[in-house]
């Protein structure tokens, strides 16, 4: 048992520790909403259905993702929207989008376009940071072996005193 | 997927798998002797740690639930051993639901706790016993997980065979390891199955 918690545990530091999770990556360049749906760790969600909910929790609209797991809307309305993404095997996963900001007039058109190539660019480091939050990190791993062990522990101790005093 | 997150099953659901985890848990405990503590959090901590084993299949990924191995070295005593783990694996990985937990426990520890129940019926053959333990752990999770999702309003079709697609080749990665397991504590320490003469 020892030996093969040991080949698991080098498994673990060899390969990164992933988690299977459906995530959903959603950013806002203007008015339009575009986003990846992704499993932790894994490839794309590709082909999966997804809707767009009001503040109320009424569809408003219907999502597919692409062959990439990526997806495009431009809401209708500058309220807040909730956008959900299911797999057929049973994950889910949502992200919310505040008020949207669209350009106020066209006078500040060159500052819109200025904020829309920021955007643009940030995206891609926005979702590696999201990826790397999803992943489960070997001081988590560590922790939870600890605290079973622990757990256990203070079981057995528990029932040690039980029997010692009946 | 076996850890449904928050938000997709209906509250019937949640209650049905609440009272059956409730119910598996007051057996386990009882069953959960002093002797069997350290064995109990042994395959508590493989079943936390299996999780993340992951291999890709299609264009999704699966990964290790090793409950098959649970029940059958533990029985009844596998629920304690799976929901420290599962609880952990929702705190610290956020694998599944907190709302949930009880849902997911039912339908990884039930199916693990019978299959592995009558794995041990089969323990003349210790390899054989680990497939059939393994196997019907997989395929009885896959059924719970169908059903929990076609209660809920899901499509059982479309659940099914988007989990039939990933958890047969499950079936089979889980069978081998689990019956060498079985094989070898068989050989090299026959007391931890506890075999009665």
């Amino acid at each position: 048992m020892i030996r093969l918690l040991a080949v698991l545990a080098l498994l673990l530091v060899a390969q990164p520790a992933q988690a299977h999770k459906l995530k959903l990556f959603v950013t806002q360049e203007g008015a339009e909403i575009s986003g990846k749906a992704y499993f932790a760790g894994g490839g794309a969600a590709i082909g999966i259905e997804g809707q767009v909910l009001d503040s109320q929790g009424q569809t408003i609209a219907r999502l597919q993702t692409d062959a990439e797991g990526r997806f495009r809307y431009t809401p209708p309305s500058d309220a807040p929207v909730r956008i959900q993404f299911e797999s057929g095997d049973g994950h889910m996963a949502e992200a919310a989008i505040g008020q949207i900001s669209r350009p106020p007039s066209p006078s500040v058109a060159s500052d819109v376009d200025l904020e829309t190539a920021i955007a643009r660019q940030l995206t891609p480091l926005k979702e590696q940071l999201d990826r790397m939050e999803s992943r489960a990190r070997l001081s988590d791993i560590v922790g939870g072996i600890g605290l079973i062990i622990g757990l256990f522990g203070a079981y057995a101790w528990v029932v040690s005193r039980r029997g010692k005093t009946s | 997927m076996a850890h449904i997150p928050d938000g997709v099953v209906s509250v019937p659901v949640l209650v049905a798998g609440a009272a059956l985890s409730v119910g598996g848990m007051a057996l386990g405990l009882r069953r959960l002797t002093p002797e069997r503590l350290p064995k109990a959090a042994m395959l508590s901590a493989l079943f936390f740690v299996a999780s993340l084993v992951h291999f890709p299949v299609g264009v999704s990924s699966v990964h290790l639930l090793m409950g098959g191995l649970a029940g059958i070295l533990l029985g009844w005593a596998a629920f304690p051993a799976i929901a420290v783990g599962l609880v952990l694996q929702a705190a610290l990985f956020g694998f599944g639901g907190v709302v949930v937990l009880g849902v997911n426990l039912a339908n990884i520890a039930l199916p693990a706790t019978l299959a592995g129940l009558l794995g041990r019926r089969l323990l003349a053959r210790p390899a054989v016993a680990g497939a059939v333990a393994a196997m019907g752990a997989v395929a009885g999770t896959a059924v719970m997980v169908a059903l929990s999702l076609a209660l809920s309003g899901r499509e059982f079709l479309v659940a099914g065979q988007a989990l039939a697609v990933t958890y047969i080749p499950l079936m089979a990665v889980e069978a081998v390891a689990t019956a060498a397991m079985i094989g070898l504590l068989a050989k090299v320490k026959p007391e931890s199955l506890e075999l009665r003469p």
